[in-house]
């Protein structure tokens, strides 16, 4: 056996890529095809369904109809992908530097809510947020909350869902990041003077925390220039208090791997999801995977689902390339392999 | 294998292993257990007792004999596809249904029974590729609501039954359900439960409501606080009543005109979200206070919560029924009749009904159970008395261009389309 194994060295590269070509090629590669097909069909499921590449129309006309379902989408994502991040990494960096002998527990507690199937724990939330929850008491009991102000059924139910149920998708890559990072080299850097970088902390805290907060209050037509205001203000004190220049110089460029891929495992599949959607949100909250699985069953139209499905996909092959591109692939398998 | 009406004998491994696999997780597995005396009262074409072959016998036994009356000798086995609690239970035994171990005991066979439905659209798609194809599905009789039976039926994926060994079926059926638009002659499908959609409200907090207005008014006391049903035929069904438009006759203007009220609905934010059973939570939790609703799901809230109502709005409600149908193909075609036709004896209906507490397509079910249930036999949400009946619609039969057209111009609406 291991005689034949030297002799011929292609046997065991071959043997253990088979099981996941095949499954690629038979589980992946094949619906994908048919996907692509049956998006240039015509027809209907009683008079039966032809192919021609004049159907292209298909496209054009789901684009036409859907594009700002899919800018909602995008959004949506985008806005749960940022809010993984910064609920994720200061947990992960915690986790990572201070965790001493609780590491392996709080990890544990970041991937318990998986003993929960999906589906229920989004259920749960419409307990949470629901008019009458303690949540909602609370938050009418501030000055300035109308009485008619809910949660359940908005875009912050929706948003905060996706946030919730891909957080850990995003804690434990950029914990496996940070966790790498020699302590030596940050050790090195504040020897160079990089000390509390009071000012600089604040300035950046102020930029995020005001940028993220106005785009939360574009999206939700708040007063976008207080939410703005009171983002950045928030922003500076915790930059003010936690940003050193070893971290902005040193941890942070180390662990961007881990928040790349933290936040390709949160963005692609939130852009897709429509469970979220579909139990927290409202008729104006549908994501584009409501409408897709609508087209698929409730209007049996599997040309257009199919047409919207394969834009979904190749937007998103975009989106991550061009991600790729910014934050440098080079680096990320160069710094992959030192690990 | 059975005498049963098997023209492609080769598929019936393949059968099983559909149905095997189906089954798998949820299958309710009744075994024919001999002991209890089966309800006579009206049963149909008995079988001789000689020729009932037990249900281990039967495959060796039942073989011969493709001479013999359709029904005359039960199979083996059935499979029936059916909603979730949509059936008797025995009280200390949540997998044992009575009324099919009757039919078990008395015939002989077996009944793999499994409430594998919870969507017509996604059983549809369990189905659809063998029918499709010509093959069996796998299942003897399926439960499908009104508008996926008249698909299906439009399709030809039907069998047709043979209503000459169903005299209880022709005797029982309640007149309300005959002369549909999508089974005229009424021997493609036969209801199993109906249920009626009307207004649920909280009277607390907005008042009695009798009128489908208040689901397009914007009241401060229930702006934003109303669930409407994401199944298309209801929502627009109650929204076309309110025009005081015909349901039972749809068209592609009347869709039009419903839909361009419902979003004006949505638009002024009365509107919370399109649900489908998730709104008798949302009642019960306080989060809505007026919901389009079901009346099945009601008798469930009533119960929990005394202080909510349903009506049938004065100018009408949604009726709709869940119809049993033998899709083409099937093995068991015999005794599919049979046992579709076992559930309309007064008696046999009258057990169910007092379990599942929807409305009952028997005549009859209602006298029995005077004596033996009254609180069911008096419920209107069960039995509706004569005044509500006559204000129900069934939402009629639509061509598949037509039906298209009437869930994409919904799909805007609830925003997925």
């Amino acid at each position: 056996m291991g005689t034949l194994l030297k002799r011929h060295r292609w046997i065991a590269p071959v043997a253990l890529l088979t099981p996941g070509v095949l499954w690629l090629l038979v589980f992946y590669l094949y619906p994908a095809i048919q996907m692509l097909l049956s998006s240039f069909w015509s027809g209907s499921l009683e008079t039966g369904f032809t192919f021609s590449f004049d159907n292209y129309t298909n496209y054009t006309k789901a684009l036409a109809s859907y594009a700002p379902i899919y800018g909602r989408s995008i959004m949506y994502a985008g806005a749960a992908t940022v809010l993984t991040f910064l609920i994720a990494y200061p947990l992960a960096y915690t986790i990572a530097f201070r965790g001493g002998r609780f590491k392996n527990l709080l990890l544990f507690l970041i991937v318990a809510p998986f003993f929960t199937s999906f589906l229920l724990r989004t259920m749960s939330w419409t307990i949470l947020l629901s008019d009458d929850s303690p949540i909602l008491r609370v938050i009418h009991m501030l000055p300035g909350v109308t009485p008619d102000f809910r949660l359940l059924q908005t875009p912050i139910a929706v948003i905060s869902g996706i946030t919730y149920a891909f957080l850990p998708f995003m804690t434990l890559p950029v914990y496996v990041a940070v966790e790498k990072i020699d302590f030596r080299l940050v050790e090195a850097a504040r020897d160079l003077y990089a000390g509390p970088w009071r000012p600089g902390g604040a300035i950046v805290g102020f930029i995020v925390g005001g940028g993220l907060a106005s785009v939360l209050g574009i999206a939700f037509q708040w007063d976008f220039v207080i939410t703005g205001i009171a983002g950045a203000v928030t922003g500076a004190a915790i930059g003010w208090f936690f940003i050193s220049e070893s971290f902005v110089r040193v941890t942070f460029p180390l662990s961007v791997p881990g928040v790349f891929a933290g936040s390709l495992l949160t963005f692609i599949p939130a852009i897709g999801d429509y469970v979220n959607a579909e139990i927290l949100g409202n008729p104006d909250t549908t994501m584009i995977g409501n409408v897709i699985q609508n087209k698929f069953l409730t209007q049996n139209d599997y040309p257009a689902a199919s047409a919207l499905s394969f834009m979904l996909m190749a937007g998103v092959l975009v989106v991550v390339a061009i991600y790729a591109r910014i934050l440098g692939t080079e680096e990320l398998s160069a710094s992959a392999g030192r690990m | 294998m059975t005498r049963d009406d098997s023209t492609t004998p080769a598929l019936i491994s393949r059968r099983r292993v559909l149905a095997g696999g189906a089954l798998a997780g949820v299958a309710a597995f009744l075994a024919a257990c001999g002991g209890t005396k089966p309800l006579a009262t009206a049963a149909p074409t008995d079988a001789p007792a000689t020729s009932a072959p037990t249900a281990a016998a039967a495959s060796a036994s039942a073989a011969p004999t493709a001479t013999a009356a359709p029904a005359a000798t039960p199979s083996a086995e059935l499979n029936w596809a059916n909603w979730t609690y949509y059936m008797d239970v025995d009280p200390n035994d949540t997998n044992k249904h009575p009324t099919l171990d009757k039919f078990t005991a008395k015939y002989g066979t077996k009944v793999n029974y499994s409430e594998i439905i919870d969507d017509n659209e996604t059983f549809f798609g369990t189905i659809q590729p063998a029918l499709q194809g010509g093959a069996d599905t796998g299942w003897d009789i399926i439960t499908m609501t009104d508008w996926m039976a008249a698909k299906l039926i439009r399709l030809g994926w039907v069998e047709q039954l043979n209503t000459a060994n169903m005299p209880n079926f022709t005797a029982n059926l309640i007149d309300t359900y005959k002369g549909v638009n999508w089974d005229p002659a009424g021997d493609h499908h036969a209801p199993w439960q109906s249920g009626m959609t009307g207004l649920g409200f909280d009277p607390a907090k907005t008042g009695q409501l009798d009128s489908l207005t208040s689901l397009f008014t914007a009241d401060p006391r229930w702006i934003g606080k109303v669930d409407f049903l994401s199944e298309m035929r209801d929502a627009v069904g109650l929204t076309m009543l309110k025009l005081g438009l015909d349901p039972a006759n749809p068209t592609r203007a009347t869709c039009d005109q419903a839909v361009a009220e419902l979003m004006k609905a949505k638009t002024a934010k009365i509107i919370r979200a399109f649900k489908g059973n998730a709104y008798a939570e949302d009642l019960k939790s306080g989060n809505v206070v007026l919901v389009m609703a079901w009346s099945g799901d009601m008798v469930q809230v009533l119960t929990d919560k005394p202080g909510m109502k349903f009506v049938v709005a004065k100018e009408g409600g949604m009726l709709w029924t869940d119809n049993n149908m033998i899709p083409k193909g099937a093995v068991h075609k015999g005794t599919a009749e049979m046992l579709i036709d076992w559930y309309y004896q007064p008696a046999i209906a009258a057990e169910v009904e007092a379990y599942v507490n929807y409305i009952c397509p028997c005549k009859g079910a209602a006298e029995v159970l005077k004596a033996t249930n009254p609180d069911v036999a008096n419920n209107p949400l069960i039995f509706p008395p004569a005044d509500i009946l006559a204000r129900l619609h069934i939402f009629g039969g639509l061509s598949e261009a037509d039906e298209t057209y009437f869930n994409q111009q919904f799909a805007t609406v609830t925003g997925k389309g």
